[in-house]
């Protein structure tokens, strides 16, 4: 209950900071939506040339890419750990953190929310409609509630990876710590796993699980079989990738309490 | 200061941004293995899409496959955090006491940038070639020629992609929060280089708006020289495109950089 | 009770040793050395509830670490350690609850919200009720004087303006125990005086107890009953700054203005056979530096009649001579041992 009302507060900050600079907030939802727009680029030309990818038609792997902008945009919003190295740990404001009643990665989490990227999330919606549609998927009653699941699903998971890897960031002096090295990788979750060899689908499936932020979860509104197992095991993924995260930021924190800074 | 003592302050910058390079030893080791990796899923990627038609977009398989180690090398080397590294400069106002400093910033970064593609080509480059060779069905060209060639168009790629790095970076001054395109700049350079998609597969009308670009002179270009599929005096064409925008895109470096200053100035920082 | 028990505290920090160098750049990538610094050494203090302490010593003496340790920030690597009742490093969600910390270097607000506005955030981080808030929030800005300030972004404030709503921040939770580091870094003298009686009032009126760190030692004479000094990460002094005092003051200067031109030689002449030393300033003026055991009324005595004097000052050593000497030498009690080693002797 805390934490939640925590949550509301910030928020209404970042509102209330926010409506300082309006042109700024367009210019960021702008910018997120060229950037997922880029992608789409790549698979409309992509399938020019082909018409299926593993089997894999254009509107399947643009309805997994639907889904994969719900998660995407609920985890850049609330999970946004892009500066954290340089920050937190170079400027030293973790120090402060430390000083405060509340869980150390929820207040930095808190701290920098960003509400613009709920848009895409939005958009992935009216994309994962549209090419529902063009499939002739009929909605069906469990498809709200198992999205619902999913979703959540994916995010833990994205959460979790993140979390994992900004936990490096109490190990290395980088100041810009490993996630834009991790950037591409993400991607690769949205396209059917099944092209890729033994070793690249272990590891999108079990070591860096991007795979359950985009096409397990989707195939299971699909239907296609051949991953519905996959799809299945998604929410379980979810609650142990976040629990390794979390795992990991607390091994930082007290690696980060032993040495200082 | 005179010349030549202003000429060895910015060669240190390029030292030590090169000793810094190697003092991170996550990010080196995770670097390596990233790259390759990239290299290993577009690689499965279009083995999919070609799904055994020979040849698409102008290119065969094998092309294909030479052409996306070769890019991603290529961008082991050219990438960099100079926008990043310029908007926390302005952010956290550090950027007030750059201003002042008997340098110019702007070449600075530059010369930081340089540091860390020096670093990124001995140690990044490299050995991430030597390894994708081992992995991956990979040709590459024997003649001493195309190598040389190919390395100066790749110096050029870097600084054309420095410079684009530079005008988002330098953007931090006019808009509060810049997270957001600094994303979509990576995004687009990716894609409209030819990185992620060669520009021949793209529609025409595509084609046609990335010629007027930057993009393609970073990877496309460079890439295609090199895999063999531009040859003979068309080579030229491509360096001279690779001039031409090198000295086009100092002009907005030149505009935003005075504007920069006058507002920094004006506002107080 | 005590609100800080510290025993044997210890912090040793592992840095990465460089190899300098290109060639040892590249060794290093490969595998690295490390060394073992200690930043802290086996401190012990005690300090009650309701005291105002000094935490003073040069940089890099092991303050910071001292306080992030207590803060609850930091691990100690070895020792006991209990604040306000809780181990810090243990229980540090339930612990912070009691405390309050100012960093002077890090603002702890919001940068581009009004100051109320971190206030209120604060109040939900802190979970204070909301009349107590309001109560302690009204008392705060009154006695601050932050009632225009409150609706104003961080970033349009002054450091001195930031300053005191940095201190409201802190405050707002009622801690039992204030953590101040540097708090008047970089203010100007009027501000550091508002600050110096706040903090004397809140500690008079609530038994704050306080811990502040600083190099302005104006803020431990008007503020401190007591003084820890460390060094090299010892404790080198524990005690009042009036003890410091005189066991450091060497002496005492005494400045002349005289009516008409002196001569230097007159004046030693004149305190012949006693350990003066005289400086001259200028054709007016010359001062004389008087050692403790001697009188500055022997002194005097001979000089009044017999020159033409139209002022006198008396300068006693000021705090910052004496801790530039403490530092100089690195310790402070083993000349607090020899003197008490000659005081020894005279007795005999």
């Amino acid at each position: 209950m805390y934490y939640i009302e925590l949550v509301w507060e910030y928020m209404k900050n970042y509102m209330k900071s926010r409506l300082t600079y309006r042109a700024d907030f367009w210019v960021e939802v702008i910018s997120d939506l060229m950037f997922q727009f880029t992608n789409l680029i790549f698979i409309f030309v992509v399938f020019r040339h082909t018409n299926s990818l593993g089997g894999w038609s254009e509107s399947e792997i643009v309805f997994v890419y639907g889904y994969f902008m719900i998660p995407y945009g609920l985890f850049s919003c609330f999970v946004n750990l892009w500066g954290f190295s340089e920050r937190y740990i170079t400027k030293g404001e973790m120090d402060r953190i430390m000083t405060r009643p509340a869980h150390s990665l929820f207040q930095i989490l808190l701290e920098n929310l960003d509400p613009p990227a709920l848009m895409g999330s939005l958009i992935g919606t009216i994309i994962m409609i549209v090419s529902g549609v063009q499939l002739g998927i009929h909605i069906e009653w469990w498809h709200i509630p198992a999205l619902l699941i999913m979703v959540v699903s994916s995010v833990l998971i994205y959460t979790g990876i993140y979390t994992a890897l900004t936990s490096i960031s109490f190990y290395s002096d980088a100041p810009t710590g490993i996630l834009p090295l991790m950037y591409n990788l993400q991607a690769y979750g949205r396209y059917p796993v099944t092209i890729y060899n033994r070793f690249i689908q272990i590891l999108l499936t079990w070591i860096m699980p991007f795979a359950f932020v985009g096409v397990y979860p989707a195939s299971l509104f699909l239907q296609r079989e051949d991953m519905t197992r996959m799809a299945l095991v998604t929410p379980l993924m979810g609650i142990a990738i976040f629990a390794v995260g979390l795992t990991c930021w607390n091994m930082g924190v007290r690696k980060y309490r032993g040495a200082g800074s | 200061m005179n010349v030549s003592s202003m000429f060895s302050a910015y060669l240190d910058f390029i030292r030590i941004r090169f000793l810094t390079m190697l003092a991170y030893r996550v990010n080196y080791y995770s670097g390596i293995a990233i790259y390759t990796l990239n290299i290993g899923v577009y690689y499965f990627t279009w083995q999919a899409i070609y799904g055994g038609q020979g040849q698409l977009g102008g290119f065969t398989v094998a092309q294909m496959t030479t052409y996306v180690a070769v890019s991603w090398m290529a961008r082991a080397f050219y990438f960099n955090n100079l926008d990043r590294e310029i908007a926390a400069d302005v952010r956290d106002g550090s950027i007030a006491i750059q201003f002042i400093r008997p340098y110019n910033y702007v070449v600075v970064k530059m010369m930081q940038g340089l540091g860390e593609g020096l670093f990124r080509f001995m140690l990044f480059m490299i050995p991430g070639m030597v390894i994708a060779l081992l992995l991956f069905p990979i040709k590459l060209p024997t003649s001493g020629t195309s190598w040389a060639v190919f390395l100066v168009m790749l110096f050029l790629s870097f600084l054309i992609n420095s410079q684009l790095n530079i005008i988002t970076g330098l953007m931090a001054f006019f808009v509060e929060n810049i997270d957001g395109m600094i994303r979509m700049k990576r995004a687009v350079v990716d894609l409209f280089s030819g990185l992620i998609i060669p520009i021949s597969f793209l529609p025409l009308w595509l084609q046609s708006t990335m010629k007027v670009l930057p993009f393609q002179a970073i990877t496309y270009l460079p890439s295609s020289v090199f895999t063999g599929r531009i040859q003979g005096t068309t080579t030229w064409n491509v360096l001279g495109i690779q001039l031409l925008w090198l000295v086009i895109l100092l002009i907005p470096i030149v505009l935003l950089y005075r504007k920069a200053r006058t507002r920094l100035f004006v506002q107080g920082g | 009770m005590l609100a800080i028990d510290v025993q044997d505290l210890r912090k040793t920090f592992k840095v990465q040793k460089n190899r300098g160098g290109l060639k040892g750049a590249f060794l290093d990538l490969l595998s690295r050395e490390y060394t073992e610094v200690a930043a802290v050494k086996d401190i012990s203090f005690q300090i009650p509830r309701g005291e105002i302490c000094g935490y003073i010593g040069e940089n890099g003496a092991g303050k910071s670490t001292t306080i992030k340790m207590l803060t609850g920030i930091l691990v100690p690597t070895s020792g006991h350690l209990k604040v306000n009742g809780y181990v810090p490093y243990k229980e540090r969600e339930q612990f912070v609850k009691g405390i309050g910390v100012v960093f002077g270097q890090r603002s702890q607000l919001w940068w581009d919200i009004g100051v109320i506005e971190s206030f209120h955030l604060l109040r939900k981080v802190y979970q204070v009720p909301e009349h107590d808030f309001k109560a302690r929030l009204d008392e705060l800005v009154e006695r601050l004087g932050l009632q225009d300030l409150l609706s104003r972004p961080v970033r349009k404030l002054s450091l001195g303006q930031r300053m005191r709503c940095e201190l409201v921040a802190a405050l707002l939770h009622n801690p039992s125990i204030l953590f101040l580091d540097e708090p008047t870094i970089g203010l100007d003298i009027v501000v550091k005086t508002e600050i110096r009686q706040f903090l004397k009032s809140l500690n008079e009126q609530f038994g704050t107890t306080i811990l502040l760190t600083t190099h302005d030692l104006q803020d431990i004479e008007a503020l401190c009953s007591r003084v820890i000094m460390l060094d090299d990460g010892n404790i080198i002094y524990d005690g009042s700054l009036d003890e410091l005092k005189n066991r450091w003051s060497r002496g005492r200067e005494v400045h002349f203005q005289f009516g008409s031109n002196h001569s230097l030689t007159r004046l030693m002449e004149l305190t012949q056979g006693l350990p003066v030393e005289w400086t001259p300033e200028n054709d007016l003026a010359a001062k004389v530096w008087i050692p403790l055991e001697i009188n500055v009324s022997d002194v005097l005595g001979r000089i009044v009649g017999s020159t033409d004097i139209t002022d006198i000052k008396i300068v006693e050593t000021n705090t910052d001579d004496i801790v530039r000497q403490i530092y100089q030498s690195g310790s402070a009690n083993e000349r607090i041992e020899q003197e008490k080693a000659s005081e020894r002797l005279l007795h005999v």
